[in-house]
């Protein structure tokens, strides 16, 4: 294998594969930290020029802009309160609190070390252990997962904030708002109009709930200490810092790249996950919301931890497990290549090239980040009140622009309003959103382990993997309430 | 005043002519009902490579993804009839006004301008399910009904209608002798039957050829007119004499919004001409595993007779209630 390895590397190492990475990492950075804007769309609007290339070069390239748009969600999320993606959600709760208390350079730097090291761990596990997180996917059916949603959303304990309770409204009203639209039978739900019969697509919601509130904070109360610029001064990420973050940054690389291994699931549950995990197990517990690093290490290396296992399928199986890998599964059949237990038969060497690429884009990620962040680092010195129109306008054509549809330009509005009087209750917004992207997981496995079980529950305790997932939530239960008992206490 | 005015409008009226007779005088767009990367997102991208030197304009392609397709549907028939914006039309178009009394664009609500392809499906097992056959398939069925699940889109999706079409032809129940597990998309489906949590689908044949390959999957049955060249042991449902399941099919087709002018259609027949003969569009139709029909069938005619098919089979299992 070694051999073969160094062969591939030789045929990769070229100038101009070089180039297309660092072109595709750069591009998705910065269309990543645009809000809107998303790595689909990066990766979709690249796949015509890929007929044109080379078949490794080009699966490179799309590669490189998913990393690239990984990563830059967390830069507008830290800057300017908006996940640029929706895996860059959790990084918002202590990024922008730290680019406030002006360590806007320390956020983005401590977002891109997680970043790049969950994304070559998810690589070296794309490359050596494939096979057997291949076949645990393959055994996640619907229980399973139903199990695994439960668990994920046991976060919502972790960034509600000063109240549980106000933590589960939101949650709730999450849940609620998932359900709008054509529910997986072909039945529509809260169908007001026809098209709502789609439901509420998730980046209008997202954008719509963190974006616009921060902009109706300062039109109505008038907020002067919105108008101060925010100081850069504090830029590095310190040793003890790196060090006391360094647990939940390398459990969040494995959070990610099981989760990511597993079809369907997404950067923004491994994300949620690995927030929620890091903040019940970390010694800075108490501070976390208020502009901790580590709790951007453990979002930030869990969503790039995503990057390289969610290919897992896609190579081993031949089964995309969400729309980039299924925009790369398109790129592959265009060049004559089939994914799946046959390409590692068939294309062996370009199948090692596109592994030893891979992982010149964690570097090349590295270093586009760093480059990219001295630039983006001076929008934390705009004033809030200056910033927050312009934030607006790229949000208003992002959002259009995903599907060209004043539908969903509307729903940001309607969200942004229903955000602005969440805040005014005092009710967390992380606990509405995480809901909402895990609802509809959660709902359309347990109607499929029913439809399958024929109505019978006991299918949901039915193998070890349900009864692990299981025990980890009640286990996450317990914990809480014991937490919230001794807090009444005190 | 009045002078001005009409020299204004026949001003007007000869630049309205002259634009319409140098069409196409800018890009086309060309709308993709569903997501990218999915079967009908490759046919359009790879319609949209072949047309464009005939066209001698660039075609972009749009993905309006929601409601079965029917967002992108509704957006293209609404949209002005200047031969500008197309459709990348599926068996969706034809068959989701037959299903659903409140579908938001009828069948016949646009301008037809050619056939494009035809998808044979698949029906399959995994491979280590005891079913050889689907005589077998069908039997244990018949034995305990209810009891094996298949994975589809939905209910009322193609490659729901191609197990229930099958059941009706045996007599069976189509909505209850096998249970359906609704999932999202090819690589869901195949993943359901790869991981063995339902029992059997029948879903594109593109989404399946690559685990049949592998042996990670067994064929029963294609539900296509002739046998697949790549798998020519395989019977067709057709050939064991299913008379509903015989006639279910996926198709793509390139569609207007409705009173196109016939400049448009004129030019878009010659352009579709030559793509019929190029290599470039026969190849990428290969690898997809589809079989190019542009120029073999009327697809007027052809969109009625799958609405009415459709609409039939419908009203037989009760949707239309």
């Amino acid at each position: 294998m070694l051999n073969d390895l160094l062969i591939a590397f030789q045929a990769v190492a070229t100038l101009e594969n070089f180039l297309i990475m660092a072109a595709g990492i750069w591009g998705g950075v910065i269309i990543g930290a645009i809000p809107g804007m998303t790595g689909t769309m990066a990766v979709t609007l690249a796949l015509p020029f890929t007929f044109y290339m080379q078949p490794i070069p080009s699966i490179l390239l799309l590669v490189a802009l998913y990393k690239g748009s990984t990563y830059g969600g967390s830069v507008s999320a830290i800057l300017i309160k908006t996940p640029g993606t929706a895996s860059a959600a959790c990084t918002t709760l202590d990024g922008y609190p730290l680019a406030r208390q002006g360590k806007a350079g320390k956020a983005l730097n401590m977002a891109l070390y997680s970043s790049c090291t969950g994304d070559f761990i998810s690589n070296i596990s794309l490359i050596f252990i494939a096979a057997p997180l291949a076949l645990l996917a393959l055994r996640i059916g619907p229980p399973e997962y139903f199990m695994l949603m439960v668990f994920a959303l046991t976060t919502v304990a972790g960034v509600s904030g000063r109240s549980l309770l106000l933590g589960l409204v939101s949650a709730c009203m999450g849940l609620l708002l998932a359900t709008v639209g054509e529910d997986m039978y072909g039945s529509f739900r809260f169908d007001l109009t026809v098209d709502m019969q789609s439901g509420l697509a998730v980046a209008p919601v997202l954008i719509g709930l963190f974006a616009i509130p921060e902009l109706l904070k300062i039109v109505v109360f008038r907020n002067t200490e919105s108008h101060k610029p925010m100081q850069l001064g504090d830029n590095k990420v310190t040793r003890a810092e790196l060090r006391r973050s360094l647990k939940s940054m390398l459990k969040g690389s494995m959070i990610g790249v099981v989760m990511g291994a597993i079809p369907g699931i997404g950067p923004s549950a491994a994300a949620f996950s690995s927030y929620g995990e890091a903040q019940r197990s970390s010694r800075n517990r108490d501070n976390f919301g208020k502009g901790e690093v580590e709790g951007i290490a453990a979002s930030e290396s869990a969503n790039n931890g995503c990057c390289g296992s969610t290919m897992i399928p896609l190579l081993a199986l031949g089964v995309p497990g969400d729309v980039i890998t299924g925009v790369m599964l398109g790129a592959f059949m265009i060049h004559g290549m089939t994914p799946g237990p046959m390409l590692f038969e068939n294309n062996l060497n370009e199948v090692y090239m596109l592994f030893i690429g891979m992982l010149f884009s964690s570097v090349l990620l590295f270093g586009a980040g760093k480059a990219t962040m001295r630039f983006f680092s001076h929008i934390a010195r705009i004033p809030p009140g200056l910033m927050a129109p312009i934030v607006l306008i790229l949000c208003l054509f992002g959002i259009f622009s995903i599907s060209n549809s004043m539908y969903d330009v509307i729903v940001l509005l309607a969200m942004g309003v229903f955000g602005f009087f969440m805040f005014l209750f005092a009710i967390p917004a992380a606990p509405f959103l995480i809901a909402f992207i895990l609802g509809p997981m959660l709902e359309e496995n347990l109607r499929r382990a029913l439809a399958i079980s024929r109505g019978d529950p006991s299918i949901l305790v039915s193998s070890p993997i349900t009864w692990l997932f299981a025990s980890l939530a009640v286990f996450v239960v317990v914990i809480t309430i014991r937490q919230q008992l001794k807090k009444a206490k005190a | 005043m009045k002078r001005a005015l009409s020299l204004a409008a026949a001003t007007l009226m000869v630049t309205c002519a002259a634009n319409a007779q140098s069409y196409p005088s800018e890009s086309v767009t060309l709308v993709v009902p569903y997501g990218p990367g999915g079967a009908s997102d490759l046919a359009g991208r790879a319609l949209a490579e072949s047309a464009r030197d005939f066209l001698g304009e660039p075609i972009t392609v749009v993905n309006q993804a929601g409601s079965g397709g029917m967002t992108g549907a509704r957006d293209v028939s609404r949209s002005d009839p200047d031969g500008y914006t197309l459709l990348l039309a599926r068996v969706g178009m034809a068959l989701s006004p037959a299903v659903n009394a409140n579908s938001s664009v009828d069948w016949d609500e646009y301008t037809f301008l050619s056939p494009l392809e035809a998808t044979p499906m698949i029906l399959a097992v995994a491979e280590d399910s005891p079913y050889e056959s689907v005589e077998e398939l069908l039997e244990s069925i018949d034995s305990d009904p209810g009891a094996l699940s298949y994975a589809a889109s939905g209910a009322t999706a193609i490659d729901g209608f191609t197990v229930q079409t099958l059941l009706a032809d045996v007599d069976l129940d189509p909505l209850t002798a096998a249970t359906l597990v609704p999932y999202r998309g090819g690589g869901e489906l195949a993943t359901a039957l790869l991981g063995g949590h339902v029992d059997f689908l029948a879903i594109a044949a593109g989404s399946l050829m690559p685990h049949i390959e592998s042996g990670d999957m067994r064929p029963l049955m294609v539900y296509s007119p002739e046998r697949m060249d790549a798998l020519p042991d395989v019977p067709t449902a057709e050939e064991l004499e299913y008379e509903l399941a015989g006639q279910v099919i996926g198709w793509s087709a390139l569609y207007g919004p409705p009173d196109l002018p016939d400049e448009v259609v004129d030019t878009w027949n010659q352009v579709m001409e030559q793509v019929a003969e190029d290599d470039g569009w026969l190849s990428r139709a290969d690898d997809r595993g589809s079989i190019s029909t542009i120029g073999t069938l009327d697809m007027a005619t052809y969109a009625e007779e799958q609405y009415a098919f459709y609409r039939g089979l419908a009203e037989e299992f009760g949707y239309l209630d």
